[in-house]
């Protein structure tokens, strides 16, 4: 019988759409012109000037600092929320709990973003990187819990019972039981907060103060009135962290059971 | 000691760490005892030598933070964002502004260098007695072409109407600036509120519309560095910039008259330092300064000493430094308050005809 070619060509099609573009940006960050009107020769030119620019440099320090801070605290106020979510589900405080973490996945960004504005200069908080942490925090917090709260529902938690019948203390059965079956609902929320936080533009835009600006505001503000190129060089080295990033984790993940059986 | 009891206060703490642990690197630093002055500007638009220089002299901070329309930076001062001493908005956003008590008075004593500050330039200033706010870059709507493929060039709205060039022109997808250029055509206002001129403007622009490619603000540049387009409509300092790459281009400002653009220097109300800002906008003003500023942007900084200090191809370039009788044809665009929805209605009509 033959196979249909159909899934193939979609596929094909699908990886076309999604990874042409970054090809595109990749392939003229080594190029010549800075209006990209045709392919004027290879240069690194546009990595030699991204070397001489502090301001891009310090907002993507900005960013990163952000992000880590971010995801640090909003996974521990995730994993305590889902985990209350988890235990107390018929509690009708926790009903409302949930509420109010469902809700920021749900509320449109701007209006997110120009309320916290609001609200901190209601409150007499200086804008500035704090703000825009405090902020990230918010939406990174509903997006951990969420996906920790998920990995929850399909754990039997007798298991954690059955540790402290053993003679488990409280902390040493969360160490040693608990926390190694939520891992990956941890590792997943906290890349999504990660991932979130670091690309975030429309909320960061409003609560961010003078001397706070991170790597897409700056970005942003670029594609107007700076030169394009310097973001595709930017993005072209992003890109390749990341993907030695994930090559790494995805190496190092795979000989732990190895080495472990 | 009961098991439980001692453990679920260390997890508490775990968590109690693991927050200030986030949160240090936000709480206030000490140290730094000189003063930030904080600048919210569009990208790259101080030249970082120069900035460097006010920094040693002044012996203080500059910190720039980045906006992309002026619309977007209202919107943000407007719901109480603070802290930032010196803005760079667009005349008309400066009148909205200003129309707010937004913005502070100057003070003229602490100014010295606007005596330098180009008197032809300030007759079209909105605010001619440079009480709230001062000019900082100008930038002209001209007509580029390429000098190879277009033949006969004229300085004149009217090649918007030439048939052989048909398909290969685009003009800018912005209401002020492509109405106007249908007002301008006809001799009239571009700030006009003349339901009967709009009406016959917003002819022009329709049967202009059938002979373009399209309306287009960004790949204009591209287009006419590659070759894509033969006549386009854009601003002097984007056109400069495409024909270091590209020497064939040249432009004009047509003769009818044309839309000049200024971004101001203004100082917000509450600015936590009046006093650099000031300095700030004095510094800029310096005539070597405005000249190095004017070079390394493109745009021209209306400074009348700095002029003799520009390079040749700059100075004698009438599509920066207009033919006085078209600059006396030319205007700056000013806020039109609730006459702006007239606009609204011809440039949604102009878009929606076919």
């Amino acid at each position: 019988m033959k196979r249909s070619r159909l899934p193939l060509a979609v596929t094909a099609a699908v990886l076309f759409f999604f990874y042409l573009p970054i090809l595109i940006l990749v392939a003229n960050s080594f190029n010549a012109s800075r209006f990209a009107g045709g392919w004027r020769g290879f240069s690194l030119v546009w990595y030699k000037r991204l070397l001489h620019e502090p301001d891009i440099w310090r907002a993507a320090g900005n960013s990163l600092l952000i992000a880590a801070a971010a995801t640090a605290v909003s996974l521990v106020l995730g994993t305590v929320a889902a985990f209350a979510l988890y235990r107390f589900a018929r509690s009708r405080l926790q009903r409302l709990h949930y509420i109010l973490v469902y809700t920021p996945l749900v509320a449109p960004e701007i209006l997110v973003g120009i309320s916290l504005l609001m609200f901190f200069v209601a409150a007499r908080v200086g804008l500035g990187l704090f703000t825009i942490f405090l902020a990230h925090v918010t939406f990174c917090v509903s997006f951990v819990a969420m996906t920790v709260l998920a990995r929850f529902q399909d754990f039997d938690y007798a298991v954690v019972e059955a540790a402290q019948d053993l003679g488990a203390g409280w902390w040493t059965a969360a160490r040693r039981v608990l926390l190694p079956m939520l891992r990956p609902g941890l590792v997943a929320g906290g890349l999504l907060a990660f991932t979130l936080s670091i690309d975030d533009f429309v909320i960061t835009f409003f609560v961010a103060g003078p001397g706070a600006t991170t790597l897409p505001i700056r970005v942003y503000s670029m594609i107007k009135y700076g030169s394009p190129p310097l973001i595709n060089a930017l993005s072209t080295i992003l890109l390749a962290v990341t993907f030695a990033a994930v090559a790494a984790s995805q190496r190092l993940s795979r000989r732990v059971p190895e080495g472990s059986g | 000691m009961s098991r439980a009891g001692s453990r679920r206060p260390s997890a508490c703490l775990v968590i109690a760490a693991a927050l200030i642990a986030g949160a240090a690197p936000f709480l206030p630093r000490c140290g730094g005892t000189r003063p930030v002055l904080h600048v919210y500007a569009w990208a790259d638009y101080f030249k970082p030598e120069l900035v460097a220089r006010f920094e040693r002299e002044e012996r203080c901070r500059v910190v720039i933070d980045t906006f992309d329309s002026n619309e977007a930076m209202y919107a943000k001062l407007k719901a109480g964002a603070a802290g930032y001493d010196l803005l760079t908005p667009t005349t008309y956003m400066v009148s909205l502004m200003d129309s707010q008590g937004m913005i502070g008075r100057l003070d003229r004593g602490r100014l010295p260098n606007l005596v330098h500050v180009d008197p032809e330039y300030l007759k079209l200033a909105l605010d001619p007695a440079m009480d709230h706010s001062v000019p900082y870059m100008i930038v002209n709507t001209v007509i580029a072409y390429l000098k190879s493929r277009v033949s006969d060039f004229q300085p004149s709205w009217a090649m918007f109407d030439r048939r052989d060039l048909r398909g290969r022109m685009t003009m800018l997808n912005d209401m002020r600036e492509t109405i106007g250029a249908g007002l301008k055509f006809l001799g009239y206002s571009i700030n006009t509120t003349d339901a009967g001129e709009l009406a016959r403007a917003k002819e022009i622009v329709v049967r202009w519309k059938k002979n373009i490619a399209k309306f287009e603000n960004e790949q204009y540049k591209t287009g006419v560095a590659s070759g894509e387009f033969l006549v386009v409509q854009g601003y002097s300092g984007d056109i400069l910039q495409v024909q270091k790459e590209n020497p064939d281009v040249a432009f004009a400002v047509p003769r009818e008259g044309t839309v000049i653009s200024v971004d101001d220097l203004v100082i917000p109300i509450g600015a936590p330092q009046p006093g650099l800002a000031h300095a700030f906008i004095n510094f800029l003003h310096d005539p070597a300064v405005a000249a190095e500023n004017t070079t390394f942007l493109s745009y021209l900084c209306p400074n009348k000493d700095a002029y003799p200090l520009l390079g040749e191809d700059l100075r004698i370039n009438p599509g920066v430094f207009m033919d006085p009788e078209v600059r006396a044809r030319s205007e700056i665009i000013a806020d039109l308050g609730e006459a702006n929805a007239l606009y609204t209605k011809v440039w949604d009509e102009i878009k929606s005809s076919r």
